[in-house]
């Protein structure tokens, strides 16, 4: 059918090439310029260009460095947890039961809530004297000043992070679940299968793709993990806390400069831009596939 | 940012539910998942409680032993600041929410109808998009905002989300789903382009329409890094922004009133939520079945 005339059709397109142009190819070329430059808009007179030293100043400066292992135990230390509690909230709530849509709109709350607001909250509920600490006095046990010691504050942020993400996930692990053929389960039934043999040798093999899918969207998320650190500890103690992204604002918004943090920036584009490819590779199937 | 898309089938009618199961056989799972879920919830309720109560420090046993009133929320609505903070935040986000959904109808529509050449590379430039986390263009995006005289504006704050990825990818995908006949039969008919698309299309559309706009209300009314970056003046600050630097302020933290400021914050997103749960999960739902 050919019924729509190519102004209309143009027009109606218009936006997202406005869009992609404006707000996605030309500041990708533009911070790509200026990270080879000493752009900063506080200082007077323009950008010198200087090379690659800005990477190269990067890759020597420890704080990067402290910032990516930061970001790195951050990731290796909730996903594994978020994963699982995750696909156990699932599991729970995937069989009907009355009550059951209340349990997977209470699970999947934290998830619509701001993380501003979820982090103060924390904040308030780990301070010295807080709730938190009431509450493991109450019960005999060591009371850590939580978000004041480097031993304990990026911890106490990813418990919060586990706690606010999983619900998320569990609703991916639903769709997943809900995806697998009724009728294995019905056979293997026959067969005398116990809910534990189903659950080894029918749901979690036919669940690989959705746990997958899972963990790389969680990777993604969490190497931009800003707002928690920003609200609850500001980076530190000791830049304990001070992850990539809270590296790179406060290198681009406290010292203004630019240039450099472009680089950082390029450094974390590339390392998102590996795992989102490797999450389209994973998912290209169902999304890009779908409509050819 | 997931592989959920709403289909028509999905969107449309339910299917004949099966009937509840007994009483009993659920009563079971309630005795284990209900402790789980309150626990869950327990940050949420020490939020209320706190934002109750005048004198309570931060400490849910103060709060619940003391007399709890709507002080907090007098004062916060009293404050010319936080009421500001409100303001801008349901301005920009109806804006942003209007803006997304008019875009990803035309573009979405567009797209999924193959109206324009290099559809494969259009596509591909939207999926990535939508694959990339936002926040690793911080920089590059407040470079060009800066360049186009844009910091410190409601535009700063509107523009760079008027159009989405996601959403139109959501669009997209429903429209693939979507019979041609009407639309031919109208242009049989002797109908306009725009009649078609305003008359015919945007109709057909309107069940995933509805899950963009709650959706893009979600993220929009939450969003924090973008407006902390490009907005400096206290008048142009969101209700997140508001608070997260309300929190940070010289003076010590007053928990009732941050309490309060936060759950003014919560309540539209977690009411939208209660709302529209059934769109927003089974939308998500229905995408990880193709």
């Amino acid at each position: 059918m050919r019924a729509y005339s190519r102004a209309t059709s143009w027009t109606l397109f218009a936006p997202w090439v406005l869009a992609f142009a404006m707000f996605g190819l030309f500041p990708f070329a533009f911070s790509l310029w200026a990270s080879f430059t000493d752009y900063s808009p506080i200082r007077a007179g323009g950008a010198r260009f200087v090379g690659l030293d800005n990477y190269v100043r990067a890759l020597h400066e420890p704080a990067f460095w402290s910032s990516l292992q930061t970001t790195g135990t951050f990731v290796i230390g909730t996903i594994p947890f978020t994963t699982l509690l995750a696909l156990a909230l699932a599991l729970a709530v995937q069989p009907a039961f009355r009550g059951r849509s209340m349990f997977r709109v209470g699970f999947f709350l934290p998830s619509v809530v701001s993380v501003v607001v979820l982090s103060l909250v924390f904040k308030g509920l780990y301070a010295p004297n807080g709730s938190l600490n009431a509450l493991l006095r109450l019960a005999g046990l060591p009371t850590p000043s939580w978000l004041l010691d480097p031993r304990t504050a990026l911890p106490a942020i990813m418990a919060m992070d586990v706690w606010s993400a999983s619900g998320y996930y569990m609703v991916i692990f639903l769709a997943g679940l809900e995806a697998i053929p009724r009728e294995l389960y019905d056979a293997a039934r026959l067969e005398g299968a116990t809910w534990r043999d189903c659950l080894i040798h029918i749901t979690l093999p036919l669940l690989r793709p959705t746990l997958l899918f899972v963990i790389v969207v969680n990777t993604v998320r969490s190497l931009q993990i800003f707002a928690e650190v920003f609200v609850m500890t500001r980076g530190g103690p000791l830049h304990s806390t001070s992850t990539v992204v809270y590296y790179l604002y406060e290198q681009a918004f406290y010292r203004f400069d630019l240039g450099y943090a472009s680089a950082v920036g390029y450094l974390l584009f590339v390392l998102t831009l590996l795992l989102a490819l490797a999450q389209m590779k994973l998912v290209g199937g169902r999304t890009a596939g779908a409509g050819a | 940012m997931t592989a959920a898309t709403a289909t028509p089938a999905a969107l449309g009618e339910r299917e004949l539910a099966p009937p509840p199961p007994p009483w009993g056989a659920s009563a079971l799972r309630w005795l284990w998942l209900g402790p789980l879920l309150v626990s869950m919830l327990l940050p949420f309720v020490w939020m209320a409680a706190v934002s109750l109560s005048a004198s309570s420090g931060g400490s849910l046993s103060r709060a619940l032993s003391g007399p709890l009133g709507l002080d907090n929320y007098r004062a916060l609505f009293g404050s010319a600041h936080l009421g500001r903070y409100l303001f801008n935040s349901a301005f920009v986000a109806s804006l942003v929410v209007l803006l997304n959904v008019a875009t990803a109808a035309s573009v979405g529509y567009v797209l999924a109808r193959q109206r324009v050449p290099g559809e494969k590379f259009w596509s591909f430039g939207i999926v990535a998009t939508l694959m990339l986390p936002k926040q690793v263009l911080m920089i590059p995006l407040y470079l060009v905002m800066a360049r186009l005289r844009l910091l410190d504006t409601y535009s700063a704050l509107v523009l760079p989300f008027a159009v989405d990825a996601f959403s139109i990818f959501m669009v997209r995908q429903y429209v693939l789903g979507l019979p041609h006949e009407l639309e031919e039969a109208a242009r049989v008919d002797g109908a306009s382009d725009w009649m078609i698309f305003t008359r015919i299309v945007v109709p057909l559309m309107s069940p995933v329409l509805a899950v963009v706009a709650i959706q893009s209300f979600l993220a929009n009314w939450n969003s924090f890094l973008f407006p902390l970056i490009f907005i400096d003046s206290d008048r142009l600050r969101t209700l997140p922004v508001g608070l997260a630097l309300l929190s940070q302020s010289e003076h010590s933290v007053d928990w009732g009133f941050l309490m309060a400021g936060s759950t003014v914050a919560s309540l539209p997103v977690i009411a939208v939520f209660v709302a529209f749960q059934r769109h927003i999960l089974s939308g998500l739902l229905a995408g990880a079945e193709k």
